[in-house]
């Protein structure tokens, strides 16, 4: 009994020992051009893979992946993704190919998943293989990403991609290009996902682009933009799409749902129990009397306005020192007055006295 | 049966002189009356401040209090007699030494004091209570009030008879002396009460129903109110003024009340539209129409911000406006420390001086 005690007091000891030896007598090759043993690639791809399904989302949280949010998700892609696994038919570089583990070509990495698991690798990254997480808390962006890999796994072309992703020729500030690309050099995307600009003025632009900048309002996808510019390069491209004019563009709306949202915006329901928005975001019913604090609204995209009056609600969206008010005001809505709201403000005109 | 019904009672009294002679209790007595009558002297002066000031049920100021103050002392008087009366008897026992009373005294006593006084006594007060209940909500002659629990403030709305809409008005309640005034209660989120109880009883405020009451001040006067159920984390924070008024001076209140804002614009009202007040509060007379928090449209006028929790002052307002959640917590109404002060101030001024 004695004899079988000591055996296994030494046995623990030289465990102690031999490991000590490897961390801090540097025995551990960490060499990328090492590289695994197959063993132990098999044993990690395989966590990876058991640990991407268990953890997926179910299917049903998965949105409706049109081809608006498509494009939208190519344009992060092209800016975020792209060079570690390059684009479709694209080659990766001899840096990138010498990484460890070596990130595979995106036809590659999107094979045997569905979008839900996408989804959940694109949110959380994955731990020590260089792929990172959504640099946002949001849950609902890298929906846009995961549209556009369904269409790599729908075998997209190189054409398509470069059509995806072409970036305008613009005389402006430097990064005008870049912006536009989503934006449009005349401030309207065109995609019901990304915001018009040409309605906001400069002084809130700043605003947004200083919250996205510092963390304060949440997006993956703004706040890599914004992440990719020095302050004074933000302050001359916030000056162009401040000073565009307001395109006389109301957006289609359901008449319907547009009336109810009328309604809501100006309180003249029944018993009204949410902060009439008119307020602050207009319309007025006296176009003399002073605008309110809110943003200009009017004429911007139902879907987007959709997006945020769901952030809103659900404490998620952020932004200037004026956000809690926006918080507290949306904190009530149903999903009906968030739809009904984005119609009808989706459906007016954009008052010409907001651009800045 | 005999022996048990003979024996309970001398039992009782055995028991309970060994209990007040031992030592202790003795040492209690010796040293109890005068330090506990010592501090009862020092606590009186602050019990019987709950017998006046402007929110006890001892200092009347309407019809449907005194009546329950009345009740209260029918009640005291009687439950005194009653407290007497079983005392004597317990001192009765005691002093008997032990001696059994006999079998037909014990059923009298069980018989007579143990269902008969009470079937007899509270059939007296349940009828006496059950009479005076339809007066508490009698129908009212003319106005008419409804008033809304909401987190956690008052809105009051005074119907005039025959108006088809109402003048709407906030965390005061006003009513014309010597008439009987009906108040709708409701709720729109969570249970609250309403209890004034210098002018009547308290009656709950359910949401998805209207509850009824009836107020008959009978001397002019100002009166306090409070919420009397819980309804969340501010629900202490949730008073209100009633104001009991001739009803003469009432009517031209009443035609005050119902005309819009007066006094210029200026400053303060430009920040108040600047600022998107308007999308929760109303002031009539400016483009202000928000139904979501109270009614702004003469608020200098009432005698306390925030629903009876601050003074009618330009800092109380200013203070509130900056930060609301410091004074209740779980309010709705968001802060606004992000406005310069020159601003808050400039509100505040405008704010206090709609009369």
């Amino acid at each position: 009994m004695r004899t079988v005690l000591l055996t296994i007091v030494a046995l623990m000891a030289l465990a102690v020992l031999s490991g000590a030896a490897v961390v801090f007598g540097g025995l551990y090759n960490v060499s990328a051009r090492a590289g695994h043993w197959p063993i132990t690639e098999w044993v990690l791809h395989t966590a990876y893979r058991q640990s991407v399904k268990l953890r997926a989302p179910p299917e049903h949280e998965v949105p409706e992946l049109t081809d608006a949010l498509a494009a939208l998700g190519a344009r992060h892609f092209d800016r975020a993704c792209r060079q570690c696994h390059a684009a479709p038919g694209e080659e990766r570089t001899a840096t990138i190919e010498r990484m460890m583990p070596r990130p595979p070509p995106i036809e590659v990495a999107v094979r045997d998943w569905d979008p839900r698991h996408l989804g959940w690798i694109l949110r959380e990254g994955v731990k020590m293989s260089g792929m990172p997480g959504w640099p946002s808390s949001r849950q609902d962006e890298m929906w846009s990403v995961v549209a556009f890999l369904v269409r790599v796994q729908g075998g997209m072309d190189a054409q398509t991609y470069a059509a995806l992703t072409e970036t305008p020729e613009a005389r402006g500030p430097e990064g005008l290009g870049y912006c536009a690309g989503c934006h449009g050099l005349d401030g309207r995307s065109g995609n019901p996902h990304i915001p018009r600009l040409d309605l906001l003025d400069a002084a809130y632009l700043t605003e947004s682009i200083t919250a996205y900048d510092r963390g304060l309002r949440e997006s993956g996808i703004m706040s890599h933009a914004a992440s990719e510019f020095m302050p004074e390069q933000l302050d001359r491209l916030v000056a162009y799409f401040g000073s565009l004019p307001a395109a006389a563009e109301p957006q289609p709306a359901d008449p319907t749902l547009a009336a109810r949202g009328r309604d809501l915006a100006h309180a003249a329901t029944a018993d009204p129990e949410v902060p009439a928005c008119a307020a602050c975001h207009g319309p007025e019913a006296n176009p003399a009397s002073p605008m309110g604090p809110g943003p200009a609204i009017a004429g911007q995209y139902e879907t987007y306005l959709g997006t945020q009056l769901r952030l809103w609600r659900e404490g998620a969206r952020g932004g200037g020192p004026q956000a809690q008010l926006m918080r507290a005001a949306a904190r009530d809505l149903s999903d009906e007055d968030i739809a009904a709201l984005a119609a009808y403000y989706a459906s007016l005109l954009p008052s010409a006295d907001r651009d800045g | 049966m005999t022996t048990r019904a003979n024996l309970s009672l001398p039992s009782a009294g055995r028991q309970a002189g060994p209990g007040l002679t031992s030592g202790s209790a003795r040492e209690r007595l010796a040293l109890g009356p005068s330090s506990q009558l010592g501090c009862w002297w020092v606590l009186a002066p602050f019990l019987l401040t709950a017998c006046d000031g402007p929110q006890s049920a001892l200092s009347t100021g309407g019809a449907d209090a005194a009546q329950l103050d009345r009740l209260f002392t029918v009640m005291l008087v009687g439950a005194v007699v009653l407290w007497l009366g079983i005392n004597g008897l317990f001192l009765y026992a005691t002093r008997r030494g032990g001696r059994p009373v006999s079998r037909g005294w014990a059923e009298a006593l069980i018989i007579g004091g143990g269902i008969g006084l009470p079937v007899v006594v509270l059939t007296a007060l349940l009828s006496y209570g059950l009479s005076i209940m339809p007066d508490q909500r009698a129908v009212g002659e003319g106005l008419r009030l409804r008033v809304t629990g909401e987190e956690f403030w008052w809105r009051v709305e005074y119907w005039p008879d025959g108006a088809d809409a109402p003048i709407v008005a906030a965390n005061e309640i006003r009513l014309p002396v010597g008439q009987r005034t009906e108040i709708e209660l409701a709720s729109t989120g969570v249970i609250h009460s309403l209890w004034l109880p210098a002018l009547g009883g308290k009656t709950d405020m359910i949401p998805g129903r209207i509850n009824r009451m009836s107020l008959h001040p009978t001397q002019e006067g100002l009166w306090r109110g409070q919420c009397a159920e819980f309804c969340g984390l501010s629900h202490a924070l949730m008073a209100l003024q009633a104001v009991a008024m001739e009803e003469g001076d009432f009517r031209d209140w009443l035609a005050r009340e119902a005309a819009p804002a007066g006094g210029a614009g200026g400053a303060g009202a430009a920040i108040f539209a600047a600022q998107g007040c308007g999308a929760c509060h109303a002031v009539r007379g400016t483009g202000a129409r928000g139904a979501v928090g109270p009614d702004l449209t003469h608020l200098g006028a009432r005698g306390s911000v925030a629903a009876g929790i601050l003074p009618m002052t330009p800092e109380a307002i200013a203070d509130w406006i900056r930060d609301p959640a410091a004074f209740k917590p779980g309010v709705r109404m968001p802060a606004y420390a992000h406005l310069p002060e020159d601003e808050l101030t400039a509100l505040a001024d405008w704010l206090w001086s709609l009369k």
